[in-house]
C-alpha cells in the first residue's frame, strides 16, 4: 500500500514535467542558498577554531583590562608592566610566561611609507622557544635573528611580497621610525593573513624606537603539563592583583584561556551565521508557497480522478495521505538537488578566494549532518505546503468529482 | 484594444483566486525583503552622514596616521601635539583651532569598575564650544567646565541610568577616574550612540596628566573662516604640517580632512556588506519570478480551448503572445506594489524599535521615490520576463489542436 503511494506520486510529477520541475527549482534554490552559506560559515568557524587549538590547551593570555578596538594592548588604562610579567612567570604551575609587544610603526621601503603591526620576541631563550613554538614561526627564506642581533626583522610572506610595490626579500633595508632595519627573514605563507602580515622585531629594538619602558601588551604564559588549567588561572589571578594593588572583584586586567576568546568571536559568528542564513530562508519560504500553488492547480486537475479513487473505495485518509507525499517528494527531490548545488557552489567559493586571497580561513564545511538536515526540512516544506491542497482533495465528494 | 489585453488578464486572475494569490505572495515576500534590507542599508549610512552634515562643512580634522581602527588616538608611532595646534592656527583662512584626546580609562563609582571611553577637552569657552559644535555634545543637566577648572567630569546620558553602575549618578557625585576623584558637575544630552553616552569628560590639562600625554593631543580641530572653502584650506594646513614636521608630500603621518572624508572608508564597507544581503534576499525574488511562470503554464495549459477560440476568430500569435505577457506582468507589477508597502513598513518598524532600544543615531530612514519606481519597475519586468516562455508556447497554439483539447 504504501509503494503505492510512492509510485503514484512519482508518476503523476512525471506526467507534467515541466510543472513539476518548476516547482523543485524554487525548492533547490532555497536549499542551495541555505547550505552553501551554512556550509561556509561552518568552515570559517572551523578554520578559526583550528588556530586557536593550535596553541594547546595549556595555555593562558593575560592582558590588560578596558582596552578599545584594536590589538590587545590598544588603549588600555593601565597596561601590563614588567614586574606584572614576573609576578605571573613565578605562580606555581606556570612553566613559561612571557611578554609582548604589538604596535603599529611607520616602516619605509622604496620611497613608499606604510603603516603597520609589528609584534615583539623576547631575549630570553627558553621564552623564544615557545613565541617561535605557539606561532609556529617557518621560515622560506633567511634566518630568524638571534638573541643578540640588533636591527634587524623577520616578516610574514604577505607583507614581503604584497605590501610594498617592490617585493622584499631577506637582506633588503627598510625604515622603521626612521630607522635602518635588515630583513633577516621571510616566514612561509602560512594561509594566516595576521600571520602572514606580522613583522616580528627583537623586543628590545621596538623598545628603543617607540620609547616605551616598563609595560607589555600582552602576557600568554604556558602551564605546565599535568596541572589544571582553571587551578593555576586563579593562582594568576590572585598574583596579578597582589602585583597591581587591586581587590578582587575590581581586576583590572583579564586572564582568559584560548578557548575562552574563541567562545566570544564564536558568538559573533553564530550571529552574521544566522543573519545570512535567515535571509537565504526567506527564498525557501517563496519555494514552499510555490509547491502549495502547485498541489492545488493538481488537485483541481485531478478532480475526475480523485473521484474514481474514491469511488472505488479509497478513503479520505488515503487521498490526503498520497497527496501530502506527492507534495513531499516535490520538496525532497528539490532538497536533493539543492543539496548537491549548495556544497558545488561552497567549494567554488573557497577554490576562488584561496586564489584571489590564498587564505585558507574560507573552507567549506561538508558535514554529513548538513546534508540530512536540510533533505529532512526540504521534505518538510514540502509536505506542510501540501497539507492544505491534500485536505481538499480528501473532502471532494466522488459524485461531484466524477461529474466533472 | 491594449485595454482588453488589462481587461482579460485582470479577470483571469480573480478567476482563480487563491492561485493567484499564492504566485502574488511569492513576489510579495521577495520584494519586500530586497526594498526592507536597501532602505535599512541606506538608513544606517543617512543615520551617520547627518551625524557628519551636523558637524558643519567649515570644519578640518588633524589625526595622526597609523591606526586605521581608531583615528584620533594617538599611537606610539605619530604623534599629534600642540606645536602642530599652533602651525595649524597660523595658517591664514583658519579661524581658530581645538584639540582634544580620548580613550579608555577606568572609572569607579558606587563601589563598581568599570572602563569607558573619556575625553579630555579643553575648558577654555571658545575652544570648547569649537569642539561641542565638531562633536554635537549638548549639556542638558548641570553646567560644562569653566575655564581652568581641574577636577571636574561631565558624564554622558548614560550614566544618568543605573545600567552603567547599578545607581543613577547625580550632579555633585565623585568618581574615580584612574584612580583620580573627580566632581560630576554636568550631563550630557543624549546623543545616541552608545559609547558617546557612556563616556566621562574631563578638562584637558587634568587630562595629560593623567595619562601622562604631555602636549599630545588625540586631535586637532581647526574652522576655517565663513567663505572659505574647507578643501582648499585643508591643503595649506596639510603644506604647512608637512614643512613643521619635515615630510615630503605624499608621505604624511597625520590625515586632515573634512567630516564627510571620515565617512568614505565606513560607507564603503556598508555598501559591500548591504550587496552581499541584497544578493541573498535577491534569491528569493528569483524563486518568485519562478512562481509566475509556474503559474503561467498551468494558465496557458487550461486556458487551450479559449486560446483555440481567439485565434480561430482571428486573433494573430502576436497578439496572444502579448495577451499573456501582460498578464504574468500583472502579477509581478501587483506583487511589486504590496511588496513595496510590506517592505516599507517592515523597514519603518525596524527603525522604531532601535530608537527606542538603541538610540535615534543609528537609523534614518528616507524614502526615496526612485528607489520605488525602481522596485516597481524591477517587479513588473521580473513578471514579464517569467511569461515569456509560456506565453509564447500559447502563441504557438494551432487552433485546430486547441479545439480539439478537453
Amino acid at each position: 500500500m504504501l509503494k503505492d503511494y510512492f509510485k503514484l506520486s512519482f508518476r503523476s510529477a512525471k506526467h507534467r514535467k515541466i510543472r513539476s520541475f518548476l516547482t523543485m527549482i524554487g525548492i533547490f534554490i532555497g536549499i542551495a542558498a541555505v547550505v552553501g552559506l551554512i556550509s561556509l560559515s561552518q568552515g570559517l568557524k572551523t578554520a578559526v577554531s583550528e588556530q586557536f587549538s593550535n596553541l594547546g590547551s595549556d595555555k593562558v593570555i593575560v592582558q590588560a583590562a578596558g582596552g578599545g578596538f584594536g590589538p590587545p594592548g590598544a588603549a588600555v588604562t593601565l597596561p601590563i608592566t614588567l614586574k606584572d610579567k614576573e609576578a605571573v612567570a613565578k605562580v606555581s604551575g606556570v612553566d613559561i610566561a612571557v611578554g609582548r609587544l604589538i604596535r603599529t610603526v611607520k616602516i619605509e621601503f622604496n620611497d613608499e611609507q606604510k603603516f603597520n603591526f609589528a609584534v615583539t620576541i623576547p631575549k630570553d631563550k627558553e621564552e623564544r622557544d615557545l613565541v617561535m613554538q605557539v606561532n609556529d614561526y617557518k621560515l622560506e627564506s633567511g634566518k630568524f635573528f638571534d638573541s643578540n642581533s640588533k636591527g634587524e626583522v623577520v616578516v610574514g610572506s604577505d607583507f614581503a611580497k604584497d605590501y610594498f610595490e617592490v617585493p622584499l626579500e631577506i637582506r633588503d633595508r627598510i625604515t622603521i621610525q626612521d630607522k635602518e632595519f635588515k630583513i633577516s627573514g621571510i616566514l612561509k605563507k602560512s594561509g594566516n593573513p595576521q600571520k602572514d602580515s606580522t613583522m616580528v622585531i627583537s623586543e628590545s629594538d621596538l623598545r628603543d624606537l617607540l620609547d616605551i619602558r616598563d609595560i607589555y601588551d600582552i602576557v600568554p604564559a604556558q602551564i605546565k603539563e599535568g596541572e589544571d588549567l582553571a587551578l593555576v588561572s586563579q593562582s594568576i589571578k590572585k598574583a596579578l592583583r597582589k602585583s597591581r594593588d587591586v581587590e578582587e572583584g575590581k581586576e583590572n586586567f583579564i586572564v582568559e584561556t584560548p578557548e575562552q576568546v574563541l567562545e566570544t568571536l564564536n558568538i559573533i559568528l553564530v550571529i552574521i551565521q544566522g543573519v545570512l542564513v535567515g535571509i537565504a530562508g526567506i527564498s525557501l519560504v517563496v519555494g514552499g508557497i510555490g509547491i502549495m500553488n502547485t498541489m492545488y492547480t493538481a488537485v483541481v486537475q485531478r478532480t475526475k480522478e480523485i473521484g474514481i479513487m474514491k469511488s472505488l473505495g479509497a478513503k479520505d485518509k488515503d487521498i490526503l495521505i498520497l497527496f501530502i507525499i506527492e507534495s513531499g517528494f516535490l520538496g525532497f527531490f528539490g532538497g536533493l538537488i539543492g543539496v548537491i548545488l549548495g556544497f558545488s557552489f561552497a567549494k567554488l567559493v573557497e577554490l576562488v578566494a584561496f586564489q584571489l586571497f590564498g587564505s585558507f580561513l574560507i573552507k567549506a564545511n561538508f558535514s554529513p549532518l548538513l546534508m540530512i538536515g536540510s533533505l529532512t526540512f526540504a521534505f518538510v516544506v514540502g509536505t506542510i505546503s501540501g497539507i492544505l491542497p491534500a485536505m481538499q482533495a480528501a473532502k471532494l465528494k466522488p459524485i461531484d468529482a466524477l461529474k466533472k | 484594444m491594449i485595454k482588453d489585453y488589462f481587461t482579460i488578464s485582470y479577470k483571469e486572475i480573480r478567476r482563480k483566486k487563491l492561485r493567484s494569490w499564492l504566485t502574488l505572495i511569492g513576489i510579495i515576500i521577495g520584494i519586500s525583503a530586497v526594498i526592507s534590507l536597501i532602505l535599512l542599508g541606506s538608513g544606517l549610512k543617512n543615520a551617520i552622514e547627518s551625524q557628519a552634515q551636523g558637524l558643519g562643512s567649515d570644519k578640518l580634522l588633524i589625526t595622526a596616521k597609523g591606526n586605521p581602527l581608531t583615528p584620533g588616538l594617538s599611537t606610539d608611532a605619530v604623534k599629534i601635539t600642540t606645536k602642530d595646534q599652533d602651525v595649524v592656527d597660523r595658517v591664514s583662512g583658519v579661524k581658530k583651532t581645538s584639540t582634544f584626546s580620548f580613550t579608555t580609562a577606568q572609572i569607579d563609582f558606587n563601589d563598581n569598575v568599570r572602563y569607558f571611553p573619556i575625553f579630555g577637552s579643553p575648558t577654555d569657552p571658545e575652544e570648547r564650544k569649537l569642539i561641542g559644535e565638531s562633536q554635537n555634545y549638548d549639556i542638558g543637566q548641570g553646567r560644562s567646565f569653566n575655564k581652568g577648572e581641574k577636577f571636574k567630569a561631565v558624564l554622558g546620558f548614560s550614566h544618568l541610568d543605573k545600567n552603567l553602575f547599578g545607581k543613577a549618578a547625580q550632579l555633585g557625585d565623585s568618581i574615580l577616574v584612574n584612580g583620580h576623584k573627580f566632581k560630576v558637575i554636568g550631563f550630557m544630552e543624549k546623543i545616541g550612540s552608545p559609547p558617546d553616552d557612556q563616556s566621562v569628560t574631563i578638562p584637558l590639562e587634568i587630562y595629560s596628566d593623567i595619562f601622562e600625554t604631555g602636549d599630545e593631543r588625540g586631535m586637532i580641530i581647526a574652522q576655517v573662516g565663513a567663505g572659505e572653502d574647507a578643501t582648499k584650506i585643508g591643503q595649506d594646513v596639510k603644506k604647512a604640517l608637512r614643512k613643521h614636521r619635515n615630510q615630503k608630500e605624499g608621505k604624511e603621518d597625520f590625515n586632515v580632512q573634512t567630516p564627510e572624508d571620515l565617512l568614505g572608508t565606513f560607507n564603503i564597507i556598508l555598501d559591500m556588506v548591504q550587496a552581499v544581503l541584497i544578493g541573498i534576499a535577491g534569491i528569493s525574488l528569483v524563486v518568485g519570478g519562478v512562481g509566475i511562470m509556474n503559474t503561467m503554464y498551468t494558465s496557458v495549459l487550461e486556458r487551450t480551448k479559449q486560446v483555440g477560440i481567439i485565434k480561430s476568430l482571428g486573433a494573430k500569435n502576436s497578439q496572444v503572445l502579448a495577451l499573456f505577457i501582460v498578464e504574468s506582468g500583472f502579477y509581478g507589477l501587483g506583487g511589486g506594489i504590496v511588496g513595496i508597502i510590506v517592505g516599507v513598513a517592515i523597514a519603518k518598524f525596524v527603525e522604531l524599535v532601535f530608537k527606542l532600544a538603541v538610540g535615534p543615531a543609528f537609523l534614518l530612514i528616507k524614502i526615496d521615490p526612485l528607489l520605488l519606481i525602481g522596485a516597481l519597475t524591477f517587479s513588473f519586468v521580473i513578471g514579464t520576463l517569467s511569461g515569456i516562455a509560456p506565453a509564447y508556447q500559447a502563441s504557438k497554439m494551432k487552433p485546430v489542436d486547441s479545439l480539439r483539447y478537453e
